[in-house]
C-alpha cells in the first residue's frame, strides 16, 4: 500500500514536471486561452503612444463588447522576445514590426493591402514597405522621417545658421563653431546597441550612387563607397566632436545632452525629441536634411517605425483586421501618429508633430525633401545592423582602423547574404 | 609517557590513512537483513524518485545540447520556419574569424583572471577570519553579501560608480583638479574591471570554501609542527595547502566555470564595447544569436565554449587530483 502511495507521489511530480513544460509549445495564438486577442505593442509602459493605444483600443472594445484586446507592453528585449516566440511557433495575434514587416515579418503576417484602408497608405513608406508584388504587411501608423536632430540654441550661440548647412563641409564647420564654445558638437551613446549605427545609416544614402545600391541590393559590397562613411566617422573623432563619454553613455544622457545645451547634434530618430523635452521643456529643438557625400542634394531618411501586422495564424484573425480598421481611422491615426512625434501612416490623417512641426513643415512641405529608406534595412542583408553599430562604434571609440572595420562589414555582408538567400 | 622527540610526536600522513582504514564501524547492524526481492523493490521505488530529476534535466539540459549542436551544422536565422544544412562551414568560419578569437582569449582572461584573483584573496580572507578576532562573524558576512545580489545589480552599480559625469569615482578624481576619465572607454581598463567587480562579487564562495577547508584541519598538526619548530611561512606551505587541496579543486573549478560563462556583468558595464573588444563567447554569442541572426553560427561558438569548459575542467581536476594523491 505504502509503495502505492510512492509510485503516485512520483507520477504526480512528473505530470506537473511535464505540464509545465509543455505549456508554452503550442502553435497559434498564446492568447486563445482567455479568447482576447493578443497585442505586442513594443511600446514601454510608460510611453506617450501606449498611452494613446490604449486610449483608442478602450473606444473599440466598447464599440465591439465581444473582442477582447490585450495589450502588452514592450519589454527591453523585444526584438530578442519575438524571435523566440516565432521560432517557437507561440506567436501573438498583432506585434509591432518595428520597421521589419516585410523583410523580416512578412513570412508570418497577413498581407493587408486589400484591406479598406489601405487606399491611404502613404506613398512615402512604399520602399521599406511594400513587396515587389505590392502587398505590405502591416497599418503603418506613423512615417518615420529623421534628420539631423539640432538644439537652436547652442547653433545660435556658436553664430551657426542652420539653413547654411548643405555639405558635410559646412557640417564640419558647424561643428568646430560649436567646439569652440566648449560644447560637444554630436553626443552618441556607446553603451546602446544603436546610436553609434544611426551615423553610418543616416549618412550612408549619400554616400552611393544609384547603380551602386542597385549592387548592394543583389549582394555587391561596395567597399571603397561604404569607407568613405566611415572615413567621415572617424575625421570627426579626430577632431573631437563626440562626446567624452561616448563608451559609456546611455540613451538618456543623449536625451540630456541635448536639452540641457551641452550638446548641439544627435543623429537619431524624432522620439528622442519627445524624450529630450522632458528635461527641457523648452529647449529649441528641431531637425535638417543630411548633406550628401557625393555632393547631391540633402535627403532625410525615413520609413517604417511604428506599425502592426496580424499573425497568419492568429485564430481571431477577422477580428484583429476589425480591430486594426478602427485604429486606421482618421481620428485614430491622427491622435495615435502625434503621440509618436512623427507624421501618419496614412494619408487621410492630420499630421501634429509637436515640438517638430516646423521642421516638417520647412523640409517635407516646403523643401519637399527626398526621404529615403534606412540604409541598412534595404540595401544590407537581414542581421546586418549589429555590425553597422559596432564597426561604427568600433571607429570612433579606435578599436578597429577603418580599413579592419571595413573588412568586418564586408565579411558580415557577404556571410549574411548568403545565408539569406 | 616516556619522552619522545619531537619528530616521533609528528603525525605521519600514512598514520592518519591508516586509521581512516582501519576504524571499526561504529553502528553495529540492529536490523535483521531484509528479503532480496524486498529489497530489489524498495531499490527500484528510490530509483523512480530520481525521474522528475532526470526528465528536468534531459529536458532543460541534454536536449537544448543535443539541439545546439545539432544547429551549429545550420544556416538557421534563429527564427525562420526553415534552415538547411551546412555541414562544417560554421565552425571553419570560426577559426578564420578574428572577433571570435579576440573574444575567445578575452573568454579566458576572464575565466583565469577571477579565477586567480578569487584564490588569493579568497583564501587570505578565510586565513585571516580563522582566527578568533572580535567581529569575524559580520566581516564574513560582510565579504559574502555580494555573493547575494544579482550579478545585474552588481554590474549596474559599479556602471554607475564608473559613470563618466555622474560616477563617484569621477567626482574623486575631479575633487582633486584632474579631468574625468572615461574609466570603459578602454577595453583594457574595461576588462580589468569586469575582472575586479567579478572578483569581488564572488570572492565570498571562495572565502568559505577554504574556511570549510581550514577548520577540518585538525590544530594537532599545526601544534606538533611548532614543536619541530615551523612557523608562519612553513605551516603554511607544509600543513595548510596540501590539506586544503580539496578545497582548492572546489573552489578553482566552481571560480573557472563562472569566469568562463561570464555574462551579466559585462552587459550591463559595457554591453560588449567598444567594438566588440570586452565580449566573453557567451555575450557574444547573444549578440551573432539574436542581433546577427546568425543562430547557426552561434550555436557552433556555444559548442566551442562548451568544449573549452570540459577541456579546463578535465584538466585542472586531473592536476589537481594528482596533487592530492601525492600529497
Amino acid at each position: 500500500m505504502k509503495s502505492r502511495w510512492t509510485l503516485l507521489a512520483a507520477g504526480a511530480v512528473i505530470s506537473l514536471s511535464l505540464a509545465g513544460c509543455g505549456a508554452s509549445g503550442d502553435a497559434g495564438s498564446s492568447s486563445e486561452g482567455d479568447g482576447s486577442i493578443e497585442v505586442q505593442t513594443g511600446l514601454a509602459v510608460d510611453s506617450k503612444l501606449l498611452g494613446t493605444l490604449k486610449e483608442v483600443t478602450n473606444s473599440f472594445q466598447q464599440a465591439n463588447p465581444n473582442v477582447k484586446i490585450n495589450l502588452v507592453p514592450s519589454t527591453t528585449t523585444y526584438e530578442k522576445d519575438m524571435k523566440v516566440r516565432l521560432a517557437s511557433g507561440n506567436v501573438p495575434d498583432i506585434w509591432w514590426t518595428h520597421g521589419w514587416s516585410r523583410d523580416r515579418y512578412s513570412k508570418f503576417l497577413l498581407p493587408l493591402q486589400n484591406e479598406a484602408w489601405a487606399a491611404n497608405f502613404n506613398p512615402a513608406l512604399s520602399d521599406a514597405m511594400k513587396d515587389d508584388a505590392g502587398a505590405f504587411y502591416a497599418l503603418p501608423i506613423d512615417t518615420d522621417i529623421a534628420g539631423i536632430i539640432y538644439n537652436k540654441d547652442v547653433l545660435d550661440k556658436a553664430g551657426v545658421n542652420i539653413a547654411d548647412i548643405k555639405t558635410w563641409d559646412d557640417f564640419d564647420s558647424a561643428a568646430a563653431a560649436v567646439k569652440a564654445q566648449g560644447i560637444t558638437p554630436i553626443t552618441v551613446s556607446g553603451k546602446a546597441n544603436g546610436p553609434a549605427g544611426n551615423l553610418t545609416d543616416w549618412i550612408a544614402p549619400g554616400a552611393f550612387s544609384k547603380d551602386e545600391l542597385a549592387q548592394l541590393k543583389k549582394g555587391t559590397f561596395v567597399g571603397d563607397k561604404y569607407k568613405t562613411v566611415l572615413d567621415l566617422v572617424a575625421k570627426w573623432r579626430d577632431q573631437g566632436y563626440f562626446n567624452p563619454d561616448y563608451a559609456s553613455a546611455a540613451t538618456t544622457d543623449m536625451d540630456h545632452a541635448l536639452a540641457q545645451g551641452q550638446a548641439a547634434f544627435i543623429f537619431s530618430q524624432n522620439n528622442r525629441v519627445n524624450n529630450a523635452l522632458q528635461y527641457s521643456p523648452n529647449a529649441h529643438l528641431g531637425y535638417m536634411p543630411i548633406p550628401s557625400l557625393t555632393g547631391g542634394s540633402g535627403y532625410l531618411v525615413g520609413g517604417e517605425m511604428n506599425a502592426y501586422g496580424i499573425s497568419k495564424t492568429s485564430a481571431h484573425a477577422e477580428d484583429a483586421k476589425k480591430f486594426l480598421a478602427y485604429l486606421a481611422e482618421p481620428a485614430n491615426e491622427s491622435k495615435l501618429a502625434q503621440s509618436a512625434g512623427s507624421a501618419p501612416g496614412l494619408t487621410n490623417a492630420t499630421p501634429n508633430m509637436g515640438a517638430l512641426q516646423a521642421s516638417y513643415d520647412q523640409w517635407m512641405t516646403q523643401a519637399k525633401t527626398t526621404l529615403v529608406p534606412y540604409f541598412d534595412r534595404v540595401y544590407l542583408p537581414n542581421g546586418m545592423w549589429n555590425t553597422v553599430v559596432t564597426t561604427t562604434d568600433s571607429v570612433i571609440t579606435k578599436q578597429s582602423s577603418v580599413d579592419a572595420a571595413l573588412g568586418q562589414v564586408e565579411s558580415d555582408f557577404k556571410s549574411l547574404y548568403g545565408q539569406g538567400k | 609517557m616516556p619522552f619522545l622527540p619531537a619528530q616521533q610526536l609528528r603525525p605521519r600522513r600514512t598514520d592518519v590513512a591508516e586509521t581512516v582504514i582501519t576504524k571499526p564501524s561504529p553502528l553495529p547492524a540492529t536490523k535483521p537483513p531484509q528479503p532480496a526481492g524486498r529489497r530489489r523493490r524498495r531499490g527500484g521505488l528510490v530509483n523512480l524518485l530520481y525521474v522528475p530529476a532526470l526528465l528536468l534535466f534531459a529536458v532543460f539540459t541534454v536536449y537544448p545540447l543535443i539541439s545546439g549542436v545539432g544547429l551549429s551544422f545550420t544556416n538557421w536565422d534563429g527564427y525562420s520556419p526553415e534552415k538547411a544544412m551546412v555541414g562544417l562551414a560554421n565552425y571553419t568560419r570560426l577559426f578564420s574569424d578574428d572577433t571570435f578569437r579576440m573574444v575567445l582569449i578575452n573568454t579566458v582572461v576572464y575565466g583565469l583572471g577571477s579565477t586567480i584573483f578569487q584564490q588569493v584573496f579568497g583564501l587570505g580572507l578565510a586565513m585571516a577570519l580563522d582566527r578568533p578576532l572580535r567581529g569575524r562573524g559580520a566581516a564574513r558576512a560582510i565579504i559574502y553579501l555580494p555573493v547575494l545580489v544579482s550579478p545585474v545589480i552588481m554590474g549596474t552599480m559599479y556602471y554607475l560608480l564608473f559613470g563618466y559625469n555622474n560616477g563617484a569615482f569621477n567626482d574623486v578624481v575631479t575633487f582633486f583638479g584632474m579631468d574625468r576619465v572615461a574609466w570603459l572607454s578602454n577595453s583594457t581598463a574595461s576588462i580589468a574591471i569586469i575582472v575586479a567587480v567579478n572578483t569581488l562579487q564572488f570572492v565570498g564562495i571562495s572565502m568559505i570554501i577554504y574556511l570549510a577547508g581550514l577548520q577540518s584541519i585538525p590544530s594537532e598538526y599545526y601544534e606538533a609542527s611548532m614543536l619541530d619548530g615551523a612557523r608562519g611561512w612553513k605551516q603554511f606551505t607544509n600543513i595548510t595547502l596540501p590539506l586544503l587541496q580539496p578545497a582548492f579543486a572546489t573552489s578553482i573549478v566552481l571560480n573557472l566555470i563562472g569566469g568562463l560563462k561570464l555574462f551579466d556583468v559585462i552587459k550591463v558595464m559595457t554591453g560588449g564595447g567598444p567594438g566588440y573588444s570586452t565580449n566573453s563567447v557567451s555575450t557574444l554569442i547573444g549578440v551573432v544569436y539574436f542581433d546577427n541572426q546568425s543562430a547557426g553560427y552561434a550555436s557552433a561558438m556555444g559548442v566551442v565554449l562548451f568544449l573549452m569548459i570540459v577541456l579546463f575542467t578535465l584538466v585542472l581536476n586531473s592536476l589537481l587530483n594528482r596533487r592530492r594523491l601525492e600529497a
